[in-house]
């Protein structure tokens, strides 16, 4: 398990950065491709197989075919020069390295995790082998559907108003161009 | 708490740091969103890391919701993003500022 999470971690966090560093928008979107999929990996790891499987059909998928398909309708290609070495660059690894240290040591110190390593308060009663014993997709479909009932509605409600305003948007543009 | 539960937080830092820098340095829109794809996904491997290791169920709903807002989001944006392209600015955020005008 080590070695898979070890594996995943370096090629997330290596997408991650050809993210932010790639000279060409094509590349970036291929990076954030690999760290998706990596994460889907981790996923896997963390005993969670539908989220996987959801981050690998919505994402993967439906997302970055989006952002593919924008990038090749605008060809922004190579409009933006970035040099690794630029000013703002270097300031730019500075500063995601100082945001690593802080948020690590705030996770890992105090908030949830006392210094001795254990949680504060107890432990939920959702442990994995009582959930794969129930199975993960019905323990989690059962508390999407009555305890989180209300953000699931909410979240319905979300799509509904980015389809229309999606579709707002592009009709309005075409008809005022 | 099991070993790898460290990692697992690191990482979602990490990626987390390098989405946020994105935003803040890059100057293409498109990129700056992808960015923000990154930063939501570091979030949603901590809620899930949270959600395996505390025995609770929220982390992984929240991590649902979290992909469908991200889903939403890229929809308006890329809209947005199409309709400056095709009103003739360039897709520079730098230039496009001077939009608020």
């Amino acid at each position: 398990m080590t070695v898979i999470f070890g594996i995943a971690a370096v090629l997330a966090f290596g997408g991650a950065l050809g993210v932010v560093l790639s000279q060409r928008t094509l590349y970036s979107a291929l990076s954030l491709v690999l760290n998706m999929v990596s994460l889907a990996v981790l996923f896997l790891l963390l005993d969670a197989q539908f989220v996987a499987a959801v981050q690998i059909i919505v994402y993967a998928g439906a997302v970055m075919v989006l952002f593919v398909f924008i990038i090749a309708l605008l060809s922004p290609g190579a409009e933006e020069r970035v040099r690794p070495l630029e000013l703002r660059m270097l300031f730019g690894g500075v500063l995601a390295a100082v945001f690593t240290v802080v948020i690590g040591r705030l996770a890992l110190n105090g908030i949830t995790v006392t210094n001795n390593g254990h949680f504060h308060g107890a432990l939920g009663p959702f442990s994995p082998s009582l959930v794969d014993a129930h199975g993960q997709v019905q323990t989690l479909g059962e508390q999407l559907f009555t305890t989180y009932l209300l953000p699931f509605e909410v979240t319905s409600l979300l799509l509904l108003v980015a389809a229309v305003g999606a579709v707002y948007l592009s009709k309005h543009r075409r008809v005022s161009s | 708490m099991t070993g790898l539960f460290p990692g697992f937080l690191i990482l979602s830092a990490a990626m987390f740091s390098v989405g946020a820098v994105g935003v803040l340095v890059r100057r293409n829109p498109l990129v700056v969103f992808m960015s923000i794809e990154l930063m939501l996904n570091a979030a949603n491997l901590a809620l899930i890391t949270y959600a395996r290791y505390t025995h609770t169920m929220a982390g992984q709903v929240f991590a649902l919701i979290v992909i469908a807002v991200a889903a939403s989001e890229v929809v308006v944006g890329l809209a947005l993003i199409t309709g400056v392209y095709r009103s003739g600015h360039k897709l520079n955020l730098d230039e496009l500022s001077e939009m608020s005008e």
